[in-house]
């Protein structure tokens, strides 16, 4: 049982730092690596427990689908337990004298999707993880990969306007799921694991019946798209999406009241569907922030939190049914992705600037505020 | 009418007894060998009576004021129609295009309303005012008093820029285009020096828009210091000179020098309009309209001639110099210097135009007559109708008297563009689409059928016709092309519709000949 | 007369048109932008046409002409092969890369300004913006100096714009005079007076066009200038141009080629410009809207480039396949290029240093790559060149003399760009 966890402890625990901006962002199941795709093509892993950076190389586009199979592990003790023998050391070894060896990694799998429309499987606790198997996934980018709960199926999404549903194991088509007509950019699992929620560019989201591969309603997003007719071209698409844990709700997180689509300006915004009935709602940061949420999730506390860029890097959180954010974070640069620890003590964020700031709901050392980065 | 040249031949040109509408016919028929012998003769009444009309006017007559032209035997006639147009409400009208045109040349209305210049220029129209006082008038005005402030267009609208607006007052005043002296002496003018076109800009270097130039309600505010130099891009050694404020041909201005600390009325400071105890700004009206500068008062003929005649005495209005000579030098220093001992009275010296054997002569070109030599007045020039008299001209036509609703889309279709002359003829696709297909013109005309179709007989249609839109009777087989097509038509309102259409469609309507 | 010859002055336009106005023949008067009606029908199958293709706001060189695939600045896509061996274009561009061997690239192309407005005079004029003198677009000057086949009527200079009203521009012709400026087409409707008007019958309009002429006959018997011819002759090259006016309608266009275009916009407008082009107007420009990816670069090059290249291919092969190609200059051009730097926002900003030119048909030697730039694309390493380097290739590629000067109010003004030259190794 976790202890209750308030918003406003968030506090910044690691600044990880790569040479190029990053993408997308996960925690392992075991949260203790932080997955980070770069727009190197490459997926850097830090280790949380070691401080240790891994390129993982095999990709020859940007990667922002990132998922996994394996077991989560029952809180993160034993990297907090571990950390803290690290920390005594430091006192004398200063960091980086690692004296301890670190304990072994769950094993899991990696399954990444890129911008050339691949699919690449990994074995990500391997010491330098390579590629297993590569898949041609879609025609196009891949926007998004998600596990289903019960780690055996992959879904995948893309700019072939396909959901794909493969079999985690050995990368078999399970089934394509086709009915939309415009770039779909995100996709997820419902936790009973019969259903997948997409959502395209145009915003219209779909509720697909996995057995039957068949669309049963769609689901109206609309507020995160917009043609734009000074520049002639749309914008919006859900930039993330997460159920809620116990499946009562979906959130679909972008941009909205777009002015400029060929600058950007317009503000965040995560339509939740109620999931039964399908009536939205829609989260907005209390600020007038100028950008598009790039991360969503729901924590299993009950509240929610989103990560967004467009001038800056923000973190908003909303509480219950709140529609207005009750808390925020300021990070450097543009947040491009968010994720949440399986037991939701930690989330990251990936920013435009090479960083992903890791931060912690349990009581610690005083926040370092986080330096703006240098022109 | 011959009784009349010869007599103008035998009076001396330099007698002051003699009308000064003799003396100009004198000095024009002085240009030609045998001038009387080839020149064209009179207009006939209903060509005099279209040319005056739109000239004082800018519009074309009502087919009743036609009729009872020529029906008039009153042998002084012409005279008596001038004189009585002079004091309609179209001559002011016209006036107040011409003195628009030539002063703004169609720039944006960005500082001062369109309402405001219109209605300031129709006060000095109305009451006549003597053209140097106008132009006092406009370069003293500084634009901060609301209730005069339209008088401060000429250098609102230019945003106060100093090289435009030096070239401008050069152009427009002075009738000379001082552009090229801008970086050197004029490499082909010898006339034309830099140290000219600075010595004006001097004058109004110290000027500028506050709070800035962007703002509509700018005023003028002014320096107590700032002096011009300039280098030539000539010269190599890249020697400076300094100029202060002197109209070219003229003693340069007294400068009145405060003592140091006391140079300005209103200091400058953060968001202050600075006004200086001694403004060069306040010498540039009286300096340009001085009786000692020749400039002044000889662009104004020129340019009074050239709305009249359809071209000037110095041809290219702002291209005065020695190696560009007026065609009858004479003519052109006995004109100014009879406007500037009549008070630079425009409406006057409109009228001795007009009174003339020169204004009046026909625009056919005699058989005899091979070769016309524009610069020599021997046929009368046909003026393409300007944009305001084309928009009155064409809803005159249509039975409609004000045209003033038709200005806005002839000046966008016809006018030059902002800054540029408008002068000669251009005949774009847009343009005659606009004539040929256009709603604007289409509903212009478009009250004339009805008129028409009140008269009883064809005859009499075909008549009107002519005289409602080209202001003259039908010949005998124009007739008879009316009449036949009234005749075969199944629908005479559009019959009488595509006649009209044709009318004002003619090269004929489309200049003032 | 003689005018300031020096290059500080400002070009007078007033004054250019008065020079133009003084030639004293009717040809010369003539009512603009209209055919060259005395060129020979000999030139119909032989005119020189252009036609531009604007991908207005900056369309990205690294997505398009120039990839860098895999480098810090090359972003997601690939590089793809095309008909040429040796030569990738980005992905984005499938078709298009099979249509390599009509086309050839100028890689190393550097326009100077940043900016919008100023590039895209940069690009039309081949000229930087000189505060004296308003060079005329490429489009004025084709106009005036190929000259419209003489079967045709229609202007000379037409601009197919995505959208907004059409109507006739004269500022683009400078001082070539208003009969070179550009007629636009927005989203490729002729502009609202072109057309009979549709409660008028064609018997009405031709009995008051019978009546105009008799009296105009009469009028020039003894009042005949050049002024007076010029407007009258107005008035039958307007004619000829109704006559025409089925050109601009489409549908009157095989539909199984429609569909080769693509029915929306883009497909559209293509269609119609060729349609033009082959009716003997000289120059067509097409718009296409819109490059200016300051966020999300790579997301919007997928939308824009998706709905240009088929339509594009197809546009090449119909050329090609009516013979068209030997005789129309294709040219594929922005005002500037994008950022190599992929922005914080996924964007990519203004760029003029490095960026390329597609080119092909008329006088283009087909394939031809010239130009490079280094492996990340921030810089030109071999044969940088300006827009006037291109300005000397358009006309030389159309068969004129690109030495040559216009002589406005009897002062010369080079044609092209005298510091530059044309860039002949993609010459024919």
């Amino acid at each position: 049982m976790n202890p209750p966890i308030d918003p406003i402890a968030a506090r910044l625990e690691r600044e990880l730092k790569h040479a190029r901006p990053l993408i997308g962002c996960r925690f392992d199941p075991s949260g203790r690596f932080v997955f980070a795709s770069s727009e190197d093509d490459t997926i850097q892993r830090f280790d949380l427990l070691t401080g240790t950076k891994t390129a993982l190389l095999g990709h020859r586009s940007w990667v922002r689908g990132l998922a996994f199979v394996g077991t989560p592990i029952a809180g993160s003790g034993e990297v907090a337990a571990w950390q803290r023998r690290q920390t005594n050391l430091h006192a004398v070894a200063g960091f980086g004298g690692t004296m301890l060896p670190p304990p072994k990694a769950a094993p899991f799998t990696l399954i990444s999707g890129d911008y050339h429309g691949n699919l690449i499987w990994w074995q990500g606790d391997a010491e330098t993880p390579k590629p297993i198997r590569t898949v041609e996934a879609h025609k196009g980018w891949v926007r998004a990969v998600v596990v289903s709960p019960d780690g055996t199926r992959i879904a995948s999404c893309g700019n072939d306007n396909a959901v794909k549903l493969w079999k985690a194991d050995d990368g078999t088509l399970i089934r394509t799921l086709e009915g939309h007509a415009s770039h779909v950019y995100n996709v997820a699992f419902h936790p009973d694991g019969t259903r997948i929620a997409s959502c395209d560019l145009k915003g219209v989201a779909k509720d697909w019946n996995i057995k039957t591969g068949v669309a049963d309603r769609d689901l109206d997003a609309k507020i995160l798209t917009k043609y734009d007719p000074t520049f002639m071209a749309d914008i919006g698409g859900a930039r993330a999406m997460a159920f809620s844990p116990d499946g009562s709700k979906l959130g679909c997180a972008g941009i909205t009241n777009v002015s400029n689509a060929f600058a950007g300006v317009g503000n965040p915004a995560v339509v939740v569907f109620d999931w039964k009935d399908g009536k939205a709602k829609v989260l907005k940061p209390k600020d007038a922030f100028q950008g598009t949420a790039w991360g969503f999730v729901f924590h299993p506390a009950g509240f929610s939190l989103a990560a967004g860029g467009g001038s800056g890097g923000r973190v908003w959180f909303w509480k219950g049914d709140d529609v207005v954010s009750m808390h925020m974070l300021t990070i450097p640069g543009n947040a491009r992705d968010l994720a949440l620890t399986a037991d939701g003590e930690r989330f990251a964020v990936a920013n435009s600037g090479g960083s992903v700031y890791v931060y912690t709901f349990t009581p610690g050392p005083a926040t370092t505020p986080v330096a703006p980065p240098k022109k | 009418m011959l009784v009349c040249f010869l007599l103008a031949t035998v009076v001396s040109v330099g007698d002051a007894r003699n009308p000064l509408p003799n003396r100009i016919d004198t000095l024009i028929a002085a240009g030609f060998p045998d001038f009387t012998k080839v020149a064209a003769p009179p207009a006939d009444d209903a060509e005099f009576c279209r040319r005056v009309y739109l000239d004082l006017t800018g519009t074309i007559p009502t087919a009743a004021e036609v009729r009872s032209f020529l029906a008039d035997k009153n042998p002084k006639k012409r005279t008596a129609l001038i004189n009585s147009l002079l004091n309609t409400p179209g001559f002011i009208r016209r006036l107040m295009w011409f003195l628009d045109v030539t002063l703004m040349e169609r720039r944006a209305d960005a500082k001062v309303p369109r309402a405001a210049w219109e209605s300031y220029l129709q006060t000095a129209v109305t009451e006549n005012r003597p053209y140097n006082v106008l132009v006092r008038d406009l370069l003293s005005n500084d634009g901060s008093d609301p209730k005069t402030r339209a008088a401060a267009k000429f250098f609102l609208d230019r945003d106060l820029e100093p090289n435009l607006v030096t070239r401008d007052l050069s152009r427009i005043f002075l009738g000379r285009n001082l552009q090229c002296a801008q970086c050197h002496d004029h490499p082909s003018v010898i006339d034309y020096k830099q140290e000219e076109y600075y010595g004006i800009q001097a004058f109004v270097n110290r000027s500028f828009l506050f709070p800035n130039a962007q703002a509509p309600t700018a005023i003028i505010a002014e320096k107590a210091e700032g002096d011009v130099t300039f280098v030539s891009v000539f010269d190599k050694a890249k020697k400076s000179y300094t100029v202060t404020p002197k109209m070219p041909g003229m003693k340069a201005a007294t400068e009145e020098k405060p003592e140091k600390g006391k140079e300005y009325k209103v200091a400058p400071a953060a968001n202050v309009r600075p006004i200086p105890l001694y403004s060069r700004r306040e010498q540039l009206a009286g300096a340009i309209t001085s009786r000692d500068n020749p400039a002044f008062a000889r662009t104004a003929v020129n340019r009074v001639w050239s709305m009249m005649l359809g071209r000037g005495l110095v041809n290219v209005l702002d291209w005065d110099h020695s190696a560009n000579p007026p065609s009858h030098p004479e003519l052109l220093d006995l004109l100014a210097a009879e406007f500037v001992s009549h008070n630079y009275d425009v409406k006057w010296l409109v009228s001795q135009i007009a009174y003339t054997q020169t204004y009046q002569r026909s625009s056919e070109v005699p058989a005899t007559l091979t070769d016309v030599p524009a610069d020599r007045y021997l046929v009368a020039i046909m003026k393409p109708l300007s944009p305001e008299q084309f928009a009155f001209a064409i809803s005159q036509a249509g039975g409609q008297p004000n045209g003033n609703g038709a200005l806005g889309p002839f000046r966008s279709m016809f006018g030059a563009r902002p800054g540029e002359a408008q002068d000669g003829l251009t005949a774009t696709l847009d343009q005659t689409l606009f004539l040929k297909y256009g709603g604007t013109v289409r509903s212009l005309i478009a009250g004339r059928p009805a008129l028409l179709a009140k008269l009883t007989t064809d005859d009499a249609i075909a008549e009107e016709l002519f005289l409602s839109v080209l202001s003259r009777l039908p010949t005998a087989d124009e007739k008879r092309d009316v009449i036949d097509a009234l005749k075969s038509a199944k629908d005479r309102n559009a019959a009488l519709a595509e006649l009209t259409w044709a009318l004002v469609a003619s090269a004929e309507f489309r200049f003032n000949h | 007369m003689q005018r300031c010859t020096y290059s500080c002055n400002t070009a007078d336009h007033g004054l250019s048109r008065r020079a133009f106005l003084g030639a004293s023949t009717a040809a010369a008067l003539g009512p603009s932008g209209f055919a060259n009606a005395y060129a020979n029908a000999e030139l119909a199958k032989t005119q020189k046409r252009v036609l531009v293709i604007f991908l207005a706001g900056g369309a990205s060189q690294l997505e398009t002409w120039d990839p860098k695939p895999n480098t810090d600045t090359g972003g997601p896509f690939k590089a793809i092969p095309t008909s040429v061996p040796g030569t990738h274009i980005g992905e984005l561009l499938p078709y298009t890369a099979k249509q390599m061997h009509r086309l050839a690239i100028v890689r190393g192309l550097n326009s100077v300004s940043d900016d919008h407005g100023i590039g895209e005079k940069i690009m039309l004029t081949g000229r930087k913006p000189e505060p004296a003198v308003e060079y005329p677009h490429i489009g004025a000057v084709a106009a005036k100096l190929l000259g419209n086949s003489a079967a045709s009527a229609l202007p000379g200079h037409i601009q197919i714009l995505p959208k907004g009203s059409s109507g006739f521009g004269k500022a683009d012709a400078t001082f070539l005079g208003p009969k070179f400026g550009s007629v636009s087409l927005g989203d490729g409707k002729p502009p609202a007076d072109l057309l009979r008007p549709a409660n008028m019958t064609a018997e009405s309009d031709a009995a008051r066009e019978d009546f105009r002429r008799k009296l105009n006959d009469r009028f020039a018997k003894s009042r005949k200038s050049a002024a007076t011819d010029a407007y009258a002759e107005s008035f039958e090259q307007a004619e000829r141009v109704v006559k025409q006016g089925e050109v601009f309608d489409i549908e009157k266009e095989d539909p199984k080629v429609a569909d080769r275009y693509g029915r929306h916009d883009l497909g559209r407008h293509f269609l119609l410009a060729r349609r033009l082009l082959e009716a003997g107007v000289t120059y067509v420009k097409v718009s296409h809207s819109n490059y200016d990816t300051h966020h999300e670069n790579f997301d919007f090059h997928i939308e824009q480039l998706g709905e240009f290249d088929r339509p594009f291919a197809a546009l090449m092969d119909d050329l090609a396949a009516r013979g068209m190609l030997e005789t129309t200059l294709v040219i594929v051009m922005s005002e500037m290029g994008r950022t190599p730097k992929i922005n914080a926002n996924y964007g990519r900003d203004h760029w003029s240093r490095a960026w390329s030119v597609a080119l092909g048909g008329c006088g283009i030697k087909g394939g031809a790559v010239v130009g490079k730039t280094n492996a990340n694309g921030t810089v030109v390493t071999d044969r940088e060149v300006y827009s006037g380097h291109l300005f000397h290739t358009y006309l030389q590629a159309v068969g004129l003399d690109s030495s040559k000067s216009f002589h406005p109010n009897d002062r010369p003004i080079p044609i092209a760009d005298p510091k530059t030259a044309a860039i002949s190794e993609i010459l024919a």
